[in-house]
């Protein structure tokens, strides 16, 4: 019974925290939500006068 | 007149004032402009683009614009 | 110390990058893969290296480009080191003048002096470094040669220009600048001097930046008068002409002093491209490589790979981690989460890494090789005709791998109304994560045909593109202005190392996304499919599943999959396309000694089944492909255009495809 509930609150858990960070990331777009960019620590930088 | 250059053949320009601005500067980004000389590497079919060679670096450029260049042959 | 890369495009600034920092960013053999800046910290720790996308000069003509001047113009940097592709001194030389001009302490690295060894152009790098009056340290950066000198140079020298004014533009050009330089005094930390000379060629970013601090009108007049000059004096048509004729000179000095010619070697490219960018045999060419990569991926090696892993996994994976379950008694509850939520879920996602490996692995090679760059000269001329250029083509490739990538490349093109096509389209690509979808259900309707099935999607995401191209290109985005001017790289023969580096970054993704989303994806929609508004433990059919999926179930009926489940998946496939095939996996979980594929047979017909892999290809753009056409459009208008316009063309094609296939006796 204790197993269960330990396998339970970590599955249950990690899959909460999991899926509020991807929601999070995505809505970011670009790099950080994809495949190919780990690190984008430049920030995708579109400067304000580019998006005219 | 660029078109007249079969592919292998080569000319040097003599006037690129015609072309569209954009163009004419992308050209001159990539050291192509008055003077320059030029060797045609292939044709595309339909009116497709031209593949030219300039100091060793190939450029690809659409056939209404290469129409607009005028070429010398040499 | 901030160190930022600056070049022109395909130079090698990003290997160089990956070589000092250690990192891996993309790299690819064609102009414009970096399109946004990218910081990166030095291997031994002495600053941050930030690297930028290529640019010809600073006077910017496409958006990736304009990142470049808007970096110069509003961040401080420390250093910058400008890399020069040795094969080709002179043009990027034009480069190297004009940040001289910013008058900031500069470094060179002179790559790929291998390449051009071999074609016969011999440099002098101290001899240049006298010259221009900075540091020039020749490098390979594709092996990493020289970059232990580079790292050395940057950390121990000062290099502050040593020679002002390399160029001299002329009497006229020069009293100009010393006027223009005047009204400037005093409000700005930049080179006045590198203002002025931009000012004077028309850069539109330094034209925002300058009026923004002094009167327009005036500098305005300053340009004015000298442009009528100097017409008058030389015979030129344009100031920037002249001032580019001026640079032209002076380097061309340079170069007769520090470089020497002897005939070099054919470069094997221009056997390669006899063929591939021949007349009539390009465009089969392409599609038989696609073909080629298809038949790989999906019958060849895929197939079995996946095979094989399925079978571990649904069988001693499957039975340990019972056993396990059963040894710590563990309740009913945690059981069937575990088994039928995450095995199935995951697994069902997991599958299929095989086959996107093998995908990856080829799109790297295209991109590696400098295939790409002749993919878009051998497509411009079905592009042109549809209202885009054949540069568009590149982020549609790009697309295949991840729509997100794709759609950032399309700021390497340059008129405004092109790029915004090429984003609103590109979603229509068929992305990585929808290829399980297909591996699926070729697999359970027809296996006999599988690559050419799958070929056939692609293919139809590439004509869907190409014929609403032609379509908003003739009535909301109506404008005469293209532009199409490529350059193509000289072919590469792809190191191992580097492709797979490129492959696993890429796939990496998707395995990531296996541990973290989609298995949260499935507890939740196990949960869901578990509880009902009837209690837990419910028949799926009386799930919150079902019910929410019933909701949408009748609007599909036409189309083919007028059932729950297939809406359920198809909700969750917003969020990740990947999502479709786990929650199918949760919903028809079946024990272990049959089939999904098997079980598919029951609730679709081959003909329902093409339906849905059409619709799958087109419905909708995912989460992060929405936000990122969100930033990169900046318009609330087209993103939600973005989503619609491949809503409605979804469901009409699936329609066509079903009803007429019906007509016709299908089934």
């Amino acid at each position: 019974m204790i197993a269960s509930i330990v396998i339970g609150v970590a599955i249950f858990g990690y899959a909460a925290w999991a899926l509020v960070r991807f929601i999070n990331r995505s809505k970011q777009g670009k790099c950080a939500a994809c495949e190919l960019n780990k690190s984008c620590s430049g920030g995708c930088s579109v400067p304000p006068e580019i998006n005219r | 007149m660029f078109t007249s250059l079969k592919a292998g053949e080569k000319g040097k320009i003599v006037d690129i004032s015609h072309v569209g601005n954009l163009v004419k500067r992308r050209l001159l980004d990539l050291g192509i402009t008055e003077g320059s000389e030029i060797c045609v590497k292939c044709v595309m079919p339909f009116g497709g683009p031209i593949m030219i060679e300039s100091c060793g670096q190939c450029v690809g450029i659409r056939r209404k614009e290469a129409v607009q260049i005028e070429v010398e042959r040499i | 110390m901030e160190i930022a890369l600056i070049g022109n495009p395909n130079t090698g600034k990003t290997s160089l990058f990956n070589n000092l920092t250690g990192s891996y960013e993309y790299v690819g053999n064609w102009s414009g893969v970096t399109v946004e800046k990218k910081v990166g910290v030095f291997k031994n720790n002495i600053g941050r290296l930030i690297d930028l996308p290529g640019v010809y000069t600073l006077n910017p003509l496409s958006r990736d480009e304009g990142v470049v001047t808007s970096f110069f113009l509003n961040d401080s940097v420390d250093r910058l080191l400008n890399i020069l592709d040795a094969s080709q001194l002179e043009r990027n030389l034009h480069l190297t003048m004009q940040l001289l001009e910013f008058e900031k302490p500069l470094l060179i690295g002179l790559n790929m002096i291998d390449v051009a060894s071999q074609r016969g152009i011999m440099i002098d790098a101290k001899k240049l470094s006298e010259k221009l009056g900075v540091p020039v340290v020749p490098v390979v950066a594709r092996s990493g040669k020289g970059c232990d000198q580079l790292v050395d140079t940057i950390s121990t020298k000062s290099f502050t220009p040593v020679k002002k004014n390399l160029v001299n533009y002329g009497v006229e050009v020069e009293k100009a600048i010393a006027d223009l330089s005047q009204e400037l005094a005093g409000k700005t930390e930049h080179s006045k001097r590198f203002l002025a000379i931009q000012y004077f060629e028309g850069n539109e970013y330094v034209k925002n930046y300058v009026t923004q601090i002094v009167d327009g009108e005036k500098l305005q007049a300053i340009s004015a008068k000298l442009e009528e000059s100097i017409k008058k004096s030389y015979e030129v048509k344009t100031l920037p002409n002249f001032i580019y004729m001026k640079r032209k000179a002076a380097i061309e000095t340079i170069i007769a002093e520090t470089t020497s010619r002897r005939d070099g070697v054919v470069p094997l490219s221009e056997k390669i491209d006899s063929i591939v960018t021949n007349k009539y045999l390009g465009m089969p060419i392409f599609l038989l490589l696609m073909y080629l990569m298809f038949m790989l991926t999906f019958d060849w090696l895929g197939t079995p790979m996946s095979d094989a892993l399925d079978g571990l996994l649904t069988g001693p994976v499957a039975s340990g981690i019972e056993n396990a379950l059963t040894a710590v008694h563990a309740s009913a509850f945690i059981h069937a989460l575990i088994i039928e939520g995450l095995v199935a879920g995951v697994g069902g996602v997991l599958v299929f890494v095989p086959q996107i490996f093998i995908l990856f692995f080829f799109i790297s090679l295209l991109e590696d090789s400098g295939y790409m760059a002749r993919v878009a000269l051998v497509m411009d001329r079905i592009m042109e005709s549809v209202g885009l250029n054949g540069k568009a083509f590149i982020p549609m490739m790009i697309g295949f791998g991840c729509n997100v990538p794709g759609i950032m490349a399309a700021r390497t093109i340059e008129t405004p109304r092109e790029r915004l096509l090429t984003i609103l389209l590109t979603p229509l690509m068929s992305c990585s994560a929808r290829l399980p979808v297909y591996a699926l259900f070729v697999g359970a309707f027809f296996a006999a045909h599988k690559a050419f099935i799958v070929l056939s999607l692609y293919v139809l995401g590439i004509v869907v593109a190409l014929i609403l191209a032609k379509l908003f290109s003739s009535t909301m985005l109506k404008s005469q202005t293209s532009l199409f001017v490529i350059e193509l790289p000289p072919y590469r023969l792809p190191q191992f190392q580097s492709l797979w580096r490129s492959t696993w970054d890429k796939g990496k993704g998707f395995v990531r996304k296996a541990g973290t989303f989609i298995f949260a994806g499935s507890v939740f929609i196990w949960i869901l499919s578990y509880a009902g508004p009837g209690g837990l433990k419910v028949e799926m059919d009386d799930s919150f599943l079902a019910a929410i999926g019933g909701v949408i179930a009748p609007i599909l009926a036409p189309i083919g999959f007028g059932t729950w489940q297939a809406a359920a998946s198809l909700i969750t496939g917003f969020l990740a396309k990947e999502a479709i095939i786990s929650t199918m996996n949760i919903i028809y979980f079946v024990p272990s000694d049959s089939s999904l594929q098997g079980l598919l047979a029951n609730y679709y017909t081959p003909l329902a089944a093409y339906s849905f892999m059409v619709f799958i290809l087109l419905y909708i753009p995912c989460l992060a492909t929405t936000a990122t056409i969100y930033k990169e459009t900046g318009s609330k208008k087209w993103t939600a255009f973005a989503i619609g316009y491949a809503l409605v063309i979804a469901y009409v094609l699936s329609l066509i495809i079903y009803q007429g296939g019906k007509l016709f006796g299908l089934v």
